[in-house]
């Protein structure tokens, strides 16, 4: 099928900006100043003590050797040993990542939903007070530094109303949750766990809408954008004048030309959103991907920043793909 | 013809006002008319005279800031002032539109069979399965092959003409009363718009439906109206029988339109100086007086009330105080001088070229050009023909150096386009120039008149002062007023764009010109006022000029020879009115057939291709027209036919001897 073929190309596409991605950050991160071995030392270790650690980690080594040994490892899927912690890069990962990832794309899945549904409804009653409302709001909520959004959640929700769970941890430990993807909520739901569901989901909650304020309002512009101007175009106008319903006008008129344009944005504002990430996770204690790739840059713990830019780089080439195949799906005239 | 029934649309006394911060335009001033069951009435006139606003009115839906009196009754009951239930139940089912455009009008992100039976389940109540299968039958109604197929296709799959199929499908698929045609056929070819234009007739026959077909294009509608209704500036200027209004019209407006069309019986074309006002209020004088030669100081002190026109029936109004009674004087057809060609010298020449349009990915592609040869002399003018996706474009583009040809080469003035690059080669591009179809947007928005009719000058690298001295002289020359020089394209109105365009053309001293479709995108009034201009440009002995146009009449006007292109071949080619008079090759006499006139038009036998233009017969064995041709044989459709000389023209078919007989048997349907 074409949709296939196509998706098989991108794929394959991916190998060389993946190639590229891993040279240009092995070469930046030993450009940065700065010396990973340094930090784990300390002040008090003798040069002896330095070369004997540099040894361990290989960074003793000519830098093409290193690069080919790195090479080498990702290629049997060995993304190295980190210098801070001394466990698998890829085990840290896997830790890691599932959390990141189910923050995201619930806010990101919450922020498109409020977006599309005030966004329709906004550009049906443009230049009205309820219009002006959403989009005050939707501004008012672009405006706020995600942390301090988060804090103030936190303020609300947990000091003053007391209706969700401290900012410490995603789940409650006591509800004896087995981890299988890190991705808590989902694996609750995997395994069953009631408890642990409730739990992880009351701790979703905070950090979930903080970071859906934060992205949702150019989201919110461009369905309203996009709706305005479908409600103005000539086969919409053409529709009215032949007297269709307003069910059949909003659902097979409206909605599916206003979505069509939303896939490309939605991806650059999921790429924004990993960078908001790291802040969110650090105000609610997240223990994420964000947090520990934040780390590894501070300490030029190499592996850890290499993996870290090289997931990055993996999860913005897909959602791309994903964006363009929605697009081609929602828009007939696309061709892919 | 059914009985009429004066009660289904009758407007009385409209007038629209648009009110808009800074603006004011009164779009409609005391319109009145009626349409009845089974009848079709034209609504003509140019663009800016209202027809659109008298559509919109019908069904409730005039634009923002707009302040209508009167009344729009529809079977008794006033549109303007319908609540929005009644107003839903009344689009559509009671007055639907066939909009113009209907590639755009048509959503891009749902099937047309989707669309069709939306308006199918809402009006005519039948369930999903049941408009499903109404859906398939009124596709095949309206002259759609494999209609089940295009159910499922999306409207950008569709070619022009069956967008405008569907359209009417959508349109007659709600069961109105009245269907409201706008501007149904522009952009269609003289084979189409007469099917197109048969199908409202149809419906206005077979299912007493009133018709209100909205054009510009008075050739066109003139057999298929009952009556007529002119617009100008908003007024109704005249309105009666069709055959009358348009035959012997008593307004000097009519007549001034009649007279701005070209037909192909090769009349020349009587151009009326000005353009339509845009008024800010009803006029309280004729808006017609400013151009019109028998305007008195009546016109401009009162506005003319409608009255009868002396002598005549009951339904033949106008408004006017001098009714033009004597019949409507043509000028003599132009002369088209006898020059000798042969000898001259040839400014370009085209041998055997192919173009192909390769497809993205290497294999296969797009034959748009197959083997066209041809060669212009210096003060000759070519015309070509076809209907679209015949290669006109495609050539015009060739002879511009656009595109190259996959084989056979283009010599301008000379030399080789092909031998040459850098430099050399955008010194050669500058001898041939081009004016495009679409005035406005082939001028770029940021840059002034001036700076525009002098692209070609920077390109040969002229002096800026030179450059100035040259832009006057080509500005006096096309009567381009010195003021506007200063302007920016989106001041300018159509015509005067065009004009324009034609001195930016001129500016190089060019040695060939090609007008490319340069008078389709214009009004009518503006057209012939264009077409003069156009007429006194390739006038000039130093060069050669080529003229495109799926307009037969425009072409017949002026070009001394002509070529006929179809699917990439020239099929025909001769003296203008040696290929019109007597066309050898049998798609030249369809063309010749089909083409709208108010005169005599095409006085031979004609006839009738029958079936749609298909690009996959150029791929095919044999004559490419053989699937549509009524006299193709067997060995038509194996044998590759080659330009034979017949008399003075050159003619692609191997019947040509046998065809004066053919067309005498019975069965040609005309």
């Amino acid at each position: 099928m074409r949709i296939v073929r196509f998706v098989v190309r991108r794929l394959l596409q991916l190998i060389p900006v993946l190639l590229g991605v891993v040279v240009l950050t092995f070469l930046l991160v030993r450009v940065l100043p700065g010396d990973p071995i340094r930090t784990i030392l300390g002040p008090n270790a003798t040069p002896e003590d330095a070369a004997a650690a540099r040894a361990r980690y290989g960074l003793d080594q000519p830098i093409v050797k290193q690069f080919l040994d790195y090479l080498g490892g990702l290629v049997t899927g060995d993304l190295g040993t980190s210098i801070q912690s001394g466990t698998s890069v890829g085990a840290e990962i896997g830790l890691r990542i599932g959390p990141t990832f189910e923050l995201v794309v619930l806010a990101l899945a919450v922020a498109l939903v409020v977006a599309v549904l005030l966004g329709v409804w906004s550009a049906r009653h443009a230049d009205r007070a309820g219009d002006h409302g959403v989009r005050l709001t939707a501004l008012v909520g672009n405006s706020m530094p995600e942390f301090w959004l988060g804090l103030v959640l936190i303020l609300v929700g947990y000091s003053v109303l007391g209706w969700f769970p401290a900012p410490s941890g995603r789940v409650d430990p006591d509800t004896n949750l087995t981890p299988l993807t890190g991705a808590d909520l989902l694996d609750a739901a995997l395994t069953l766990n009631g408890p642990a569901f409730g739990s992880a989901l009351a701790h979703l909650i905070l950090p979930v809408a903080t970071l859906s304020i934060v992205v949702v309002a150019p989201l919110l512009r461009s369905v309203r954008a996009s709706a305005l101007e479908v409600l103005h175009s000539e086969p919409y106008v053409a529709a009215t004048a032949h007297g269709l319903r307003g069910r059949t006008l909003l659902r097979g008129y409206l909605l599916r030309a206003t979505l069509a344009r939303l896939p490309s944005l939605a991806a650059l504002v999921f790429g924004t959103s990993i960078g908001s990430t790291v802040l969110v996770e650090y105000v609610f204690s997240w223990q994420g991907f964000g947090q520990w790739a934040l780390r590894g840059l501070l300490y030029r713990d190499y592996p850890v920043v290499q993996a870290s830019v090289l997931v990055i780089a993996f999860c913005y080439v897909v959602v791309f793909l994903i964006a363009d195949v929605a697009q081609a799906v929602l828009d007939p005239r696309v061709q892919i | 013809m059914s009985p009429v029934d004066p009660d289904l649309l009758s407007i009385e006394h409209l007038s629209v006002v648009i009110r808009r911060p800074g603006r004011e335009v009164a779009a409609l001033s005391d319109v009145s008319l009626r349409v009845g069951r089974g009848e079709v009435v034209g609504l003509v006139g140019e663009s800016g005279g209202g027809k659109s606003m008298v559509a919109r009115s019908i069904v409730g839906l005039l634009p923002g800031g707009s302040h209508a009196t009167g009344a729009v009754r529809f079977e008794g009951d006033d549109v303007l002032r319908m609540d929005d239930d009644a107003l839903r139940r009344h689009r559509g089912h009671g007055a639907a539109i066939c909009f113009q455009n209907p590639r755009g009008a048509l959503s891009p992100t749902r099937t047309v069979g989707r669309q069709l039976t939306d308006r199918l389940t809402t009006h005519q109540r039948l369930t999903e399965a049941e408009a499903r299968r109404a859906a398939e039958e009124q596709f095949a109604a309206v002259g759609i092959r494999s209609p089940r197929r295009r159910l499922g296709a999306y409207p950008h799959e569709l070619s022009g003409g069956m967008a405008q199929r569907v359209m009417i499908s959508l349109a007659t698929g709600c069961a109105p009363g009245l269907l409201i045609a706008d501007e149904p056929t522009t952009g269609l070819d003289v084979t189409l718009t007469r099917e197109i234009l048969r199908r409202f007739r149809h419906a206005a026959d077979t299912d007493g439906r009133g018709v209100l077909l909205i054009s510009h294009d008075l050739a066109s509608i003139a057999d298929v109206c009952d009556r007529v209704v002119v617009l100008y500036a908003g007024t109704v200027v005249e309105s009666g029988p069709a055959a009358r209004v348009l035959g012997r019209p008593a307004h000097p407006y009519t007549r001034a339109l009649l007279r701005s069309v070209p037909d192909v019986d090769g009349r020349a074309v009587v151009a009326t100086p000005g353009a339509m006002p845009l008024l800010k209020a009803a006029p309280h004088d004729c808006p017609f007086a400013p151009r019109c030669a028998h305007a008195t100081a009546e016109c401009t002190a009162e506005r003319p009330p409608v009255s009868r026109v002396p002598g005549a029936a009951d339904d033949w109004t106008l408004a006017c105080f001098h009714p033009r009674t004597d019949e409507l004087a043509f000028a003599e057809p132009a002369e088209t001088p006898g020059r000798a060609t042969a000898a001259e010298r040839a400014v370009l020449e085209v041998d055997d070229a192919h173009v192909v349009y390769r497809s993205r990915f290497g294999k296969g592609g797009h034959a748009a050009l197959r083997g066209v040869s041809l060669r212009v002399a210096a003060g000759e003018t070519l015309g070509v023909v076809g209907e679209s996706g015949c290669g006109k474009s495609t050539l015009a583009k060739l002879l511009l150096g656009l595109v190259s040809p996959a084989r056979g080469d283009v010599r301008v003035a000379g030399s080789r386009m092909s031998d040459l690059r850098g430099g050399e080669l955008r010194r050669l591009r500058t001898r041939v120039q081009m004016v495009f179809q679409d005035p406005i947007g082939s001028l770029s928005p940021r840059r002034t008149v001036a700076d525009a009719i002098a692209e070609p000058l920077r390109a040969l690298g002229l002096p800026a002062a030179r450059r100035a001295e040259r832009v006057e002289a080509v500005a006096d020359r096309l009567k381009i007023d010195r003021s506007m020089l200063a302007r920016r394209p989106h001041e300018l109105s159509g015509g005067q764009a065009q004009r324009v365009c034609v001195a930016r053309a001129l500016a190089g001293e060019p040695d060939v010109l090609v007008f490319d479709e340069p008078t389709s995108a214009l009004d009518v009034t503006v057209q012939a006022q264009i077409l003069e201009v156009i007429a006194d440009v390739v006038r000039d002995p130093a060069r050669g000029s080529v003229f495109i146009s799926h307009d037969l009449a425009t072409v017949r006007g002026f070009a001394d020879r002509v070529i006929v292109l179809y699917l990439g071949r020239i099929v025909e080619e001769g003296p203008v009115d040696e290929v019109f008079g007597n066309p050898r090759h049998p798609y030249t006499r369809a063309l010749l057939s089909s083409a709208p006139s108010l005169g005599d038009g095409f006085s031979g036998p004609k006839v009738t291709l029958t079936e749609d233009l298909d690009d996959t017969d150029a791929a095919a064995p044999g004559c490419p027209l053989a699937a549509r041709c009524p006299f193709a044989d067997d060995r038509c459709r194996t044998e590759e036919q080659e330009l034979r000389p017949y008399g003075n023209t050159r003619a692609a078919c191997r019947r040509v001897p046998e065809i004066p007989d053919l067309l005498k048997g019975s069965d040609i349907r005309v």
